[in-house]
């Protein structure tokens, strides 16, 4: 009996002290959740200084075995998952980081655009991430969940980047992204000695190339590739094609309007313009290699360009890393060459996009790789290291930066042209699709446009649908 | 990621992740041991017992509220070791109070001294702890809230142990203290109020909680004895509820919450989001509800039923049984409900429809088809090749078989040669039916050989008098016609004419094309769980009693009346647990849709829409909104699967 009470005091005194420890635990997560609570989403729980500087000090005691050699580290999120796109992101930036001692992951995913969302609202955000859309940095500016640039990230983006394209990641005045690539949307990828062959001459004016079309349609060829399934994505090829030509035919200021929701999205205009796109891709005028344009990948138009199933395809600087292995760019003979999609008012708009990154929290070292993201030492360092994985040599990297002071050499003459378009164009537009809330942008806009062209509804109802969904 | 070796900090975060399970299922382990071990004391040494769960609630309760940093900290500069020490000596000297307390209550028979002892020092200790209590963690006291709150509460308490016959006071102290609690901690902002009004807010639940304990009679022989038998089923019980509690129950209410909330879940918005999802055309379309009545199949099947119900009530007349299952009209009624079902929902649209149409489909399909080769490769030659082989579909993924057949469905270009399984054998088809080679002679002697071997069937039914087989075969000659006719004359298959004139290959879009792309997509689901149907009754079909077989057959019973009359109904319960599984899983079907139309071309589901509402479009109410509705549509099928359950154990 007296060594069985013994045990029992012996249990209580254990439990006693395991007890103790988990309350310390407790204790250190309640720190993190203060530290979280920065955004002035817990008031509940009350920013008092006291308590976030404790929560701090437990958050580093709780962390101490992990990270036992007092290493600091940065993980950097973001959808560019290719061995090639991601290896020279991770190359780059661990470059970086070893020569400032900051460990550097890259982790590209596929499906970005909904694991960030739950990552943030799972406190389990990464340091950096990469966005391909404004609209969701200013989404989650907005929400306060990404951090302003300190000023010196803020002065060096705004150093390396031109207006135009740092004012992609300000929201409200507040500059949050640094832009880290930039895509030309408004090309059209064609084979120049094919053309000579058939007799067609590069379009100069929007007429002229649905001349062109029609012209090719009679010759019993196919002038177009489209496709739009893009997995998750899909219809974004779509959205692409609505946005260049709401540039062409109703110019800047409507197109500014319409992203910012300041005209419906079922506005006439817009209407007749998606249907506009529609009337384009008639059945003769498109060849689709899975036999319906919804059904075919965008990434499977650079084989039928080659085969010669097709004349044209419109689509972006970046398409260059879909093109079949061992495609060569120039105006020889098999070789690919892009061509501006002419406009319509004689304005020569263009359509870009890219990818911004942001921060989660105000660190030193985080701040720091976003000012080095914003260099154009980095943009150069990729560049370098995205053609070598892609091959070397004449190869495309499908990389593009509109950072000013890079050095030119390190593309290859076509990508030069791409960085002549960026550099000289008057009216430069971000993609709308990524700048419309992501109901839209990434929801609906894709969606319904993909029925549309599918067949299953008019443009009208689309843009009705788009329209209601707006947030 | 690069590379597959584990680095460093990869092995650290292995081995402390270890080190933690050990420590956590240690300390649960011994929690429980200790708590078994304390419940021990109770007959033998009631002091010891009270003195020991006293300082285990002491302790608990302050290591909580210290723990949580509720109570007043060290300033900011107090090193660790003051911290760690606040930590572990707070509870301790709780501890050590409520013990005492604990064991003078133990010893105190006397019924008012116990009351006055308990409620007064509830009342100093819940006072105290108020005035403990950290700045931002302190109430301003609403008196409005806390005096409704605490009545209404207290009421309820009250009311419950009168409708079961028992003394109402208890009850209503205990409600007093939740109510207290909760208007005065629950309702205001916190961290306004001054240390007197925390006080208030703490004291009077100590007070109203040492009440109810100093009412209780000191525990005699009788009641220790009743303490100890009760206390073990709940120990026992205790830590599978604080799971199920912590993993399901919580969740649950939460999501229902959150649906009644707005999409950053900040205000509360009642029943909007179910509202927008029933308002939304992509979730719920049923303007179009009569085309429902010019659907092809809705028409056909009703002019089936039609057939089917004739002749069911011609044979009731005549034999008094008209509708069993087996029976004539058994087989017309069952192809009429499947494709009125299929009209109908053809033509009624939007997610939730979808997945009524996947519920029925997938459910009426896979059971069926599973019990037909149960039955028939029962006993049969290489019977357990052949159900491997059915079986094989269940081990793969969800999300591999939807690749599969996304694979198998696709079409090409019709210029180029199709890839696709499904599109490549349609187009050939087209190109015979159309043709004039050999294939075309062969096919055309083909099909008018089995419509030949129809009619033959159906005049051998007529001949051996076995009237009841007609029907079925009457249908699938016509279906057989049908066929031949347009193999002969306009051709079947993959062609169209194009402007020209010409045939040309033309392909199906398996799965752009609505609204039977959803079929096409159910098929895969279909292909996966026939096997697991197949399974289950399989076994239920072997556990049939020879004997009840023998007799029905030394009684002059034909194999399928065997089946239908003896079989069928001695597997009934095995055939619900089949189809309430198989419900409960088609209602969540996510993977297919997500891999192979990601819910485009109407083919969206309420769990792909749920989690792209709340994870892509961040819309947390609608989303919670959509769990909330699928889970009740799960519910009742829950419900009857478990009854059923606890009827037959």
């Amino acid at each position: 009996m007296k060594s069985r009470f013994l045990k029992l005091l012996a249990l209580l005194f254990a439990f006693t002290l395991i007890a103790a420890a988990c309350g310390d635990d407790d204790a250190a997560d309640d720190g993190d959740d203060m530290a979280e609570g920065d955004d002035g989403d817990d008031i509940a729980d009350g920013d008092d200084g006291d308590d976030i500087a404790d929560g701090d000090d437990g958050d580093d005691m709780a962390e101490g075995d992990d990270m036992a050699d007092g290493d600091i580290s940065i993980t950097v999120t973001g959808p560019e998952r290719d061995e090639s796109e991601a290896g020279a992101i991770q190359e780059v930036l661990g470059a970086w980081g070893d020569e400032h001692g900051i460990e550097v992951t890259y982790l590209g995913s596929a499906d970005w655009e909904a694991e960030i969302n739950v990552q943030v609202e799972g406190g389990n955000a990464p340091d950096i991430s990469i966005f391909p859309q404004p609209g969701k940095l200013a989404d989650f500016a907005r929400a306060g969940h990404v951090v302003p640039l300190n000023d010196e990230a803020a002065a060096a983006t705004a150093a390396n980047w031109s207006e135009a394209w740092t004012v992609f990641g300000n929201v409200d005045g507040v500059q949050y992204g640094v832009p880290v690539k930039a895509d030309l949307k408004s090309l059209v990828w064609y084979q120049p000695a094919r053309f000579a062959a058939n007799g067609y001459e590069v379009p100069e004016t929007f007429e002229d190339f649905t001349d062109l079309v029609d012209q090719i349609a009679a010759d019993g060829e196919t002038p177009l590739c489209v496709g739009i399934e893009s997995g998750q994505a899909t219809g974004w090829p779509f959205t692409d094609w609505v946005e260049d030509m709401v540039l062409r035919q109703h110019g800047p200021d409507v197109y500014d309007q319409w992203v910012a929701h300041d005209i419906p999205f079922n506005d006439e205009r817009i209407v007749s313009t998606m249907q506009a796109v529609l009337d384009l891709w008639t059945e003769d005028n498109v060849f689709a290699s899975s036999g319906s344009i919804a059904a075919t990948s965008f990434q499977d138009n650079g084989q039928p360009l080659i085969d010669g199933d097709c004349f044209m395809h419109r689509q972006a600087s970046f398409f260059s890393a879909f093109m079949p292995e061992g495609t060569s760019f120039g105006d020889g003979e098999g070789e690919v060459n892009v061509f501006y999609f002419p406009d319509i008012n004689g304005d020569r708009p263009v359509l870009g996009a890219g990818t911004l990154a942001a921060a989660f929290n105000d660190n030193d070292a985080t701040m720091a790789l976003l000012a080095y993201l914003s260099t154009p030492d980095y943009a150069e360092a990729r560049q370098v290291s995205q053609a070598t994985r892609k091959g070397g040599g004449a190869t495309l990297s499908g990389f593009l930066s509109a950072a000013q002071g890079q050095d030119p050499s390190v593309y290859q003459p076509l990508e030069q042209s791409f960085l002549n378009v960026l550099e000289t164009a008057a009216i430069v537009r971000f993609d709308g699709s990524d700048l419309m809330p992501a109901d839209v942008g990434a929801g609906t806009f894709w969606t319904e446009g993909t029925s549309f062209v599918n067949g299953d509804i008019t443009a009208q109802e689309a843009a009705d649908r788009i329209e209601a969904s707006w947030p | 990621m690069q590379g597959a070796i584990l680095s460093g900090e990869d092995l650290s975060k292995i081995i402390s992740t270890l080190v933690l399970i050990v420590v956590a299922v240690g300390a649960s382990a011994s929690l429980w041991i200790g708590v078994n071990l304390l419940f021990n004391q109770v007959r033998t040494s009631w002091t010891r017992f009270n003195a020991l769960a006293g300082y285990a609630v002491g302790f608990l309760l302050l290591l909580l509220l210290q723990g949580n940093r509720l109570l007043k900290p060290h300033g900011p500069d107090a090193d660790s070791i003051t911290r760690l020490g606040e930590l572990l000596w707070t509870p301790l000297l709780g501890a050590l109070i409520f013990s005492a307390l604990a064991v003078i209550l133990a010893n105190n028979d006397d019924q008012t001294r116990r009351l006055w002892i308990a409620s007064g020092s509830g009342l100093l200790l819940g006072g105290f702890i108020g005035i403990r209590l950290a700045e931002d963690a302190r109430p301003e006291l609403e008196i409005l809230p806390l005096l409704l709150s605490t009545i209404v509460i207290a009421g309820i308490g009250a009311g419950i142990a009168l409708l079961r016959g028992r003394n109402p006071v208890p009850a209503a102290l205990i409600g007093v203290a939740l109510g207290w609690l909760i208007g005065g901690f629950g309702v205001p902002e916190l961290g306004d109020g001054s240390a007197l009004e925390s006080a208030i807010a703490a004291a009077v639940p100590g007070l109203a909680i040492g009440a109810r304990i100093g009412l209780t009679k000191n525990a005699g022989v009788v009641g220790r004895a009743r303490i100890d038998a009760k206390s073990r089923g709940a120990i026992f019980l205790v830590p599978a509820l604080f799971f199920v509690t912590v993993s399901l129950i919580a969740p649950t209410l939460i999501t229902i919450w959150l649906s009644l909330k707005d999409e950053d879940s900040v205000d509360l918005v009642w029943f909007e989001n179910y509202g927008s999802v029933f308002t939304d055309i992509n979730s719920f379309d049923v303007g179009n509800w009569t085309n429902i009545f010019t659907s092809l199949l809705f028409v056909l099947g009703v002019l089936v039923g039609l057939g089917g119900l004739a002749i069911g009530l011609v044979l009731r007349k005549r034999t008094g049984d008209g509708f069993s299952a087996g029976g004539p009209a058994f087989a017309p009624l069952m192809i009429a409900m499947v494709m009125i079902v299929f009209g109908v929902l053809s033509v009624l649209r939007g997610t939730i429809m979808n997945n009524l149409w996947w519920v029925f489909t997938v459910t009426v399909f896979s059971t069926g088809l599973g019990l037909a080769i149960a039955v028939l490769a029962d006993r049969a030659k290489l019977e357990s090749v052949a159900k491997s082989i059915i079986f094989m579909p269940m081990a793969i993924s969800l999300v591999g078989a939807s690749i599969i057949w996304r694979l198998v469905y696709v079409a090409r270009d019709t210029s180029k040669s199709q890839t696709g399984l499904m599109n490549a054998v349609w187009v050939e088809l087209g190109r015979w039916s159309t043709g004039s080679g050999l294939p075309t002679v062969l096919g055309t002697v083909l099909v008018w050989v089995l419509v030949a071997l129809g009619v033959a069937s159906i005049s051998r039914s007529l001949t051996s008098r076995t009237y009841d087989k007609i029907p079925l075969r009457a249908l699938a000659t016509i279906v057989l016609l049908w066929i031949a006719y347009r193999f002969t004359f306009d051709g079947i298959g993959g062609f169209r004419t194009n402007s020209a004139g010409e045939t040309v290959p033309d392909t199906i879009f398996f799965v752009q094309d609505q609204p039977f792309n959803n079929v096409w997509l159910m098929v895969i689901l279909i292909w996966i769980q026939t096997g697991f149907a197949m399974v289950i009754m399989s076994a239920a079909i072997k556990a049939v009693p020879t004997e009840l077989i023998e007799a029905a057959k030394v009684d002059g019973a034909t194999e399928s009346q065997v089946f239908w009359r003896v079989t069928l109904p001695q597997i009934r319960t095995t055939i619900g647990v089949v189809v309430t599984t198989l419900i409960v899983l088609v209602m969540k079907v996510y993977d297919i849709v997500k891999v192979v139309t990601n819910g485009n071309f109407g083919s969206q589901v309420l769990a792909n829409d749920m989690f792209e509402e709340a994870f892509l479009f961040s819309n947390t109410g609608v989303g919670a909104a959509l769990a909330v509705i699928l889970f009740v549509s799960v519910l009742p099928v829950m419900v009857l699967n478990i009854r059923r359950m606890q009827r037959e154990a």
